[in-house]
Parts: C-alpha cells; sequence; structure tokens
C-alpha cells in the first residue's frame, strides 16, 4: 500500500484521540485531565474531518470542546475539592477491563463484516472520499431543512424544546437556592392549613 | 425546496390531547408568576384544570366519542394515534391529577410549596404521553429525556435535605448513563435498518430475518441496548440499583407519581419499539421474536428479586420501592408476551389494564405513606402503621385495600390486572414464568399483609395527617381499586379496542 499523507494525518489524529483518552482517566488532577478531554474531541474531530465529514467536524468543536467542555471546567472550578483525586480506580478494575474488552470484541465481532456491505472493500481504501460527486455538498442545509421540515424531524425538534425548557427550570431550582430559601424562612408556612382535617390523630 | 407545511398536512388534531396538556403547562407557567407565594393552592388549582382538559380530551378519543384529525398518523408517522395512545394518555392523566392532590398540602407542610413543582410534573406528564404515541426512535429518546429530567429535579425538590439531594443525584447519574445504552441501541438499529421509523423498521425487519446473519446480530445489539435504558425507567432487574435509594429519599408526593408515570411511559415505549417496530424479528423461522427470550427472563429476575427483597424491608418507602420493582415484572410478562406471533394486540391490551389498576392501587398506597410521614420526613418505617385502625380506621381500611390489590388478591384492581398479563404469558407459551409470578405473588403476600397486620392487630399511636385533598385523592384511588375489582368488565371492554397502528 502507499503511504499518502492522509495516513500520517490520520496516526497523528488518532494517537492524538487515543493518547489524550488515556490521560482523561489516569491523571489525578481533575482540571488536567478536562483539558485532555477537550484534546481528546479536538482529535475526534480532525478524523471527521479526515472522513469527508466536514459538518460532523464542526459539531464536534462547537458543542463538545465549546459547549460540553468548557461546561465541564467550570463545573470543576465551581468545587474546588473535586480537584485533588486521590485514587482513579477501585477495586474493581481488573472487571472492568475484562467487561471493556469483552464488549470491545462483541462490536468488533458485529461491525467488521459489515464493512463489505458499507463499500469499504479492503482495509487500505482511501479515508478521504475523493470523488466530489459522493460528496454531498449542503448537508448542513439538509441538517437544518430536516428538523422543521414537515416530514422529517419536527415533532421531536419541538419536543426537544419543551424538554430544554424544562430542563432550564430545573437548573434555576437547583442552582439558586438562596433566594428561594430565604423567602420560605421569612414566611414561616401557616400552621393552620396543613392539620384542619387533622381530627382523629391523638396519642394515647 | 423547502416549503412551509400546512398544518392539515401534518395532521396536528391527532396530537390534540397531549399538545393541549403542552400548551397548558406553558401558561402556567407564565401565570405562576403572578401567583403570590402564600396563595400557591391557585396554581395546584390550573394545573388540576390543564389536567382536566387533556384528561377530557383523551377520554372522549378513547371512547370513540370523537377522534381528533384523520388516520393513526401525524407529523408523517413519527407520532402514532390509536386507541393505546389515548389509553395511555388516560392512565398518565389520572397519575397526574392524583399526583397533584396528594403533593399540595405536603409541600405545604414540609416548606417546599413553589409552583414549579406543578409545571415540571405536568412536563413529565407530557414526556409520559409522547412516549406512548412514539412513532419514531428519535421520538422515543426525546420524549424519554421530557419524562426523565424534571423527575431528577423533583426528587431533589426538598433541597438543603440531604436525603433528597442524594436521591435526585444518584437518579441523575445512573438515568444519564441509561439513556447512553438507549441512544447506543438506537443508532445500531438504525445501522441495521437505515431508518429511525418504527413503522419502517417494521417493514425493514422482514429484510432483516431473510437476510445475512450479520445484521441480524447489529439489530439484536441494538434491541437489547434499547431494553437497558427502557429497562432503567421501569425499574427491572438488573437495572434497578437506583429505586430503592430514590424512593427513600425523593419527596414522597414525587414518588407516589413516578412510580407509576416512569413505569407507563417505559412499559408503552418498550411495547412500541418491541412489540409494533420489531415483532417479525426471529432468528429462526416460525420461533417467536429473537428479544423474547431476553425479555421474560428479565421479568423472572425482577418478579424474584422485588419479591424477595422486599420481605426484608422496613421502611414503608423502600418497602414499596421494592414492590415497585416486583410489579414491573409482572408487566414484563406481558411484552414478552408480544414477541410470539399474533399477540401484540393482547399484550398491549394486558399491560393498559395492569397499569390502569397499577396507577389506582400504588399512588393510593403512597398517599397513605404520605399521610403518616412527619414534616421532617420521618416517621415512615413499617411500625408507624401501628394503631392505625383505631385512630383512622378508613384510612386503614383504604391502605388495606391497597395492599391487598398490590397482593392480586380477587375483587381488587390487581387481582384484574395480573390476571390478563397471567394470560397473555400463558397464550405465548411462558409457562415457567407463569409459575414464578403465581409463587412470587404468594410470596408478596407475606410482607403486604405484614403492614396490614401492624394496622389491625398491634397497639400504637397510628397518626397521620389527612387534608382533604389527600383525603379525596386516597379516596379516588380506593375507589378505583375496588370498582376495577369488582367489575372488571368495564375496564377490559374498553381494552378490547386498543390496539397497536402496525404490529404484531
Amino acid at each position: 500500500m502507499d503511504i499518502t499523507i492522509q495516513h500520517g494525518v490520520f496516526v497523528i489524529f488518532t494517537l492524538v484521540t487515543l493518547g489524550s483518552a488515556l490521560l482523561v482517566v489516569t491523571v489525578r488532577n481533575l482540571f488536567h485531565a478536562a483539558l485532555y478531554l477537550m484534546l481528546c474531541l479536538f482529535g475526534v474531530a480532525g478524523l471527521f474531518a479526515l472522513l469527508t465529514a466536514p459538518l460532523l467536524a464542526g459539531f464536534q468543536v462547537v458543542i463538545y470542546i465549546g459547549a460540553i467542555a468548557i461546561l465541564i471546567i467550570f463545573a470543576i472550578m465551581l468545587t474546588p475539592q473535586v480537584t485533588r483525586v486521590i485514587k482513579t480506580t477501585n477495586a474493581q478494575w481488573p472487571v472492568a477491563i475484562v467487561v471493556a474488552v469483552l464488549f470491545f470484541v462483541m462490536i468488533l465481532s458485529v461491525v467488521s463484516p459489515l464493512m463489505d456491505e458499507l463499500g469499504v472493500d479492503d482495509w487500505n481504501a482511501d479515508f478521504t472520499q475523493e470523488d466530489a460527486d459522493r460528496v454531498p455538498d449542503s448537508t448542513l442545509t439538509d441538517f437544518g431543512e430536516s428538523l422543521v421540515s414537515r416530514d422529517r424531524f419536527v415533532l421531536p425538534f419541538e419536543i426537544a424544546s419543551i424538554m430544554l425548557m424544562a430542563a432550564l427550570i430545573g437548573a434555576v431550582l437547583v442552582v439558586s437556592p438562596d433566594a428561594i430559601l430565604r423567602r420560605d424562612e421569612s414566611q414561616p408556612p401557616p400552621s393552620d392549613t396543613s392539620v384542619s382535617a387533622d381530627t382523629g390523630a391523638s396519642g394515647d | 425546496m423547502f416549503e412551509v407545511p400546512s398544518l392539515s398536512d401534518l395532521n396536528i388534531a391527532a396530537t390534540l390531547p397531549v399538545m393541549s396538556l403542552v400548551l397548558g403547562t406553558c401558561i402556567l407557567l407564565l401565570a405562576d408568576l403572578f401567583v403570590p407565594q402564600e396563595r400557591k393552592q391557585l396554581t395546584a388549582w390550573l394545573a388540576v384544570a390543564g389536567l382536566g382538559v387533556s384528561l377530557a380530551l383523551s377520554l372522549l378519543s378513547l371512547g370513540d366519542v370523537t377522534r381528533f384529525g384523520d388516520g393513526d398518523e401525524a407529523f408523517a408517522g413519527m407520532f402514532v394515534a390509536d386507541t393505546f395512545t389515548d389509553a395511555v394518555n388516560v392512565i398518565a392523566l389520572v397519575t397526574a391529577l392524583l399526583g397533584v392532590m396528594v403533593a399540595y398540602n405536603y409541600l405545604e407542610r414540609t416548606g417546599t410549596q413553589r409552583g414549579e413543582y406543578y409545571v415540571l410534573l405536568l412536563f413529565t406528564t407530557a414526556g409520559v404521553m409522547f412516549m406512548g404515541a412514539a412513532g419514531d426512535l428519535v421520538v422515543v429518546f426525546v420524549a424519554l429525556e421530557l419524562l426523565s429530567i424534571p423527575l431528577y429535579i423533583l426528587s431533589g425538590f426538598r433541597r438543603p435535605q440531604e436525603a433528597s439531594e442524594e436521591s435526585a443525584m444518584k437518579y441523575f447519574l445512573l438515568g444519564a448513563f441509561a439513556s447512553g445504552f438507549l441512544v447506543y441501541g438506537i443508532a445500531l438499529i438504525y445501522g441495521a435498518t437505515g431508518t429511525t421509523g418504527l413503522h419502517d423498521i417494521w417493514i425493514a425487519v422482514d429484510d432483516i430475518v431473510a437476510g445475512d446473519a450479520t445484521s441480524q446480530y447489529l439489530l439484536l445489539i441494538g434491541a437489547g441496548l434499547m431494553l437497558v435504558g427502557l429497562g432503567f425507567k421501569v425499574a427491572a432487574v438488573p437495572f434497578h440499583m437506583w429505586t430503592p435509594d430514590v424512593y427513600q429519599g425523593a419527596p414522597t408526593s414525587v414518588v407516589a407519581y413516578m412510580s407509576v408515570a416512569a413505569k407507563v411511559g417505559g412499559f408503552a415505549a418498550l411495547l412500541r419499539v418491541l412489540a409494533a417496530g420489531m415483532p417479525h424479528f426471529v432468528l429462526d423461522a416460525g420461533a417467536p421474536a429473537a428479544w423474547q427470550d431476553t425479555v421474560w427472563l428479565v421479568a423472572v429476575l425482577t418478579m424474584l428479586l422485588g419479591n424477595l427483597v422486599a420481605i426484608v424491608q422496613n421502611d414503608l418507602k423502600r418497602l414499596l420501592a421494592y414492590s415497585s420493582i416486583a410489579h414491573a415484572g409482572y408487566v414484563l410478562l406481558a411484552v414478552a408476551a408480544a414477541g410470539s406471533a399474533g399477540l401484540a394486540d393482547e399484550s398491549a391490551q394486558a399491560v393498559v389494564i395492569y397499569m390502569m389498576a397499577y396507577a389506582f392501587t400504588n399512588v393510593g398506597a403512597f398517599s397513605v405513606v404520605i399521610a403518616v410521614e412527619k414534616d421532617d420526613a420521618s416517621n415512615t418505617g413499617v411500625t408507624s402503621m401501628r394503631g392505625l385502625a383505631r385512630s383512622q380506621p378508613w384510612l386503614a381500611a383504604a391502605m388495606a385495600l391497597f395492599m391487598l390489590s398490590l397482593t392480586g388478591i380477587p375483587l381488587t384492581a390487581g387481582f384484574v390486572g395480573k390476571w390478563f398479563v397471567f394470560k397473555a404469558a400463558i397464550s405465548a407459551d411462558l409457562f415457567f414464568a407463569v409459575v414464578v409470578g403465581a409463587v412470587t405473588s404468594l410470596i408478596s403476600a407475606y410482607y403486604y399483609l405484614r403492614i396490614v397486620w401492624y394496622m389491625y392487630f398491634e397497639e400504637g399511636d397510628g397518626e397521620a395527617v389527612i387534608p382533604w385533598p389527600l383525603a379525596a385523592a386516597i379516596s379516588i384511588a380506593a375507589v378505583g381499586t375496588l370498582f376495577l375489582g369488582v367489575m372488571p368488565y368495564l375496564l377490559t371492554d374498553m381494552a378490547r379496542e386498543i390496539t397497536l397502528a402496525f404490529g404484531g
């Protein structure tokens, strides 16, 4: 097989992804782990780009690195105690490895025969789709339209918006307890309403 | 190019019951802003009104008085509006109504009266209704999150209290993990069938069965991972670990609601995915569906573990948590039965009957726990039932009725539910699972009747607080339990009309 520049790029991104993924779970400083997670996600974005999926690569950067990883860093910075992790494994780790390996073998055994169906005829095939006709030119437009067009995903889109509103209400409830609690303390719950029907509760 | 869809093309009228609830909830959210803190009963009343409108619409549709929209599908197959949807809507809304009634005074006396409680409760109900109507795996997932996220928050609603926070945290972390399994399963099913629409999957499965083994295994793993995700929601063994801790720590009014609502949503979605989506998914010609063995095995484990561990529980909320695990096992029996050819509709009917009976009985049982619970969330031990028959004879009688119904004694709703579940399982030749179900029902009598014994034959204070909304909820639940038990044909005649729009 010919070594092309794509192979080199693939190796670099793979090493970045796997190496930083390993560091995420092994470093003891939680803050460093979050930074490695961002690097790992960046490597995945690179792989997507290599696979001629620029939209996915963009999503990977904007959503995962731009939003989720930043959110994780915020959470770590707001809770200073958690940055010092004494141990990163517990007594169950050998079992976890066995399960993980078994799961990997299972996925591999199912997915690898599918390569033929998916048109990947041999393992040396190019990653990048060179044929311009086979690359959809407007994935972003398709994506946006499928979210709102009537025979696609308009209903899940609407439900998701309701769900996000519920999550927002919940987030406000969870993170701003002080105002709510103080208000409750300033107004002791009225004692007459809750026991109005409490006629039979007598101790003897 | 893109064109603006007209509402009639979407057949949006078919979604009227759930859409009216969503709209009502949004109005409630705004209206709550103008309700002063000391008059939050107004919010509760508005919530009841919103649920009532939606319930009336669902009943009209279920009773065949009027059909909304035309045809079974809306939003190009994303939303299925068949009689099963209507039945799920009715169960979810009745549960939510009872949930609001039991919550009102409980929130007030525990100092957690906030309008958001009712808003979140209504959002969860909308999630349950969307799950029952899901015609697409994407809708299943989004509706599951709409069902789950408000429940995580409600579990931690008693926030400064550690037990409540712990319960919310556990539920959230494990729930998010379970959602991951569900999405993984959806992705693999999409990989195997090339579609996420359940109707298209139903058609595609025939090709896969005729095709090569690899796609079959991909579909099998996908279905298995979805079973994990939904099994978590309904608290099936071995995905049940969260249940006792969450039920014990969460506010009891939340548990009363979610012990039923989450199950209704989970089982409705399981039926949609397994019974409607892939009933023809067989590995050997003529055999039952490939997922049937797994489901009945999970059902057997769930019934055994739930009932056996419940025996040693001394806290009422933990005991009812294990009892709810056990009941998930009975319903799973009916789901497993749907894997045999031609039994999908019968199974759906059995699930509906069982969940209807369970809704009244279980909300009722938790309402009694609310009545005896102290303001600081203590006094939920089994011994708190001591002497209740003397101090609160009606409350004790209602609790005894609920316990008999959970055991499955004739003349109660629980018996009717178990009857139809076992009948469906016997039709599917799942004899071993049915025997396990019958034996574990006998075992369950021990711990249910132990509560009755404490109430009637032991001395104690038997203190209870029963404000009128709670009394009304317990009365409705008791009447419902008795009514469905004495006149089962009312429910079963209705259930006979229930069919899945496709599948079977």
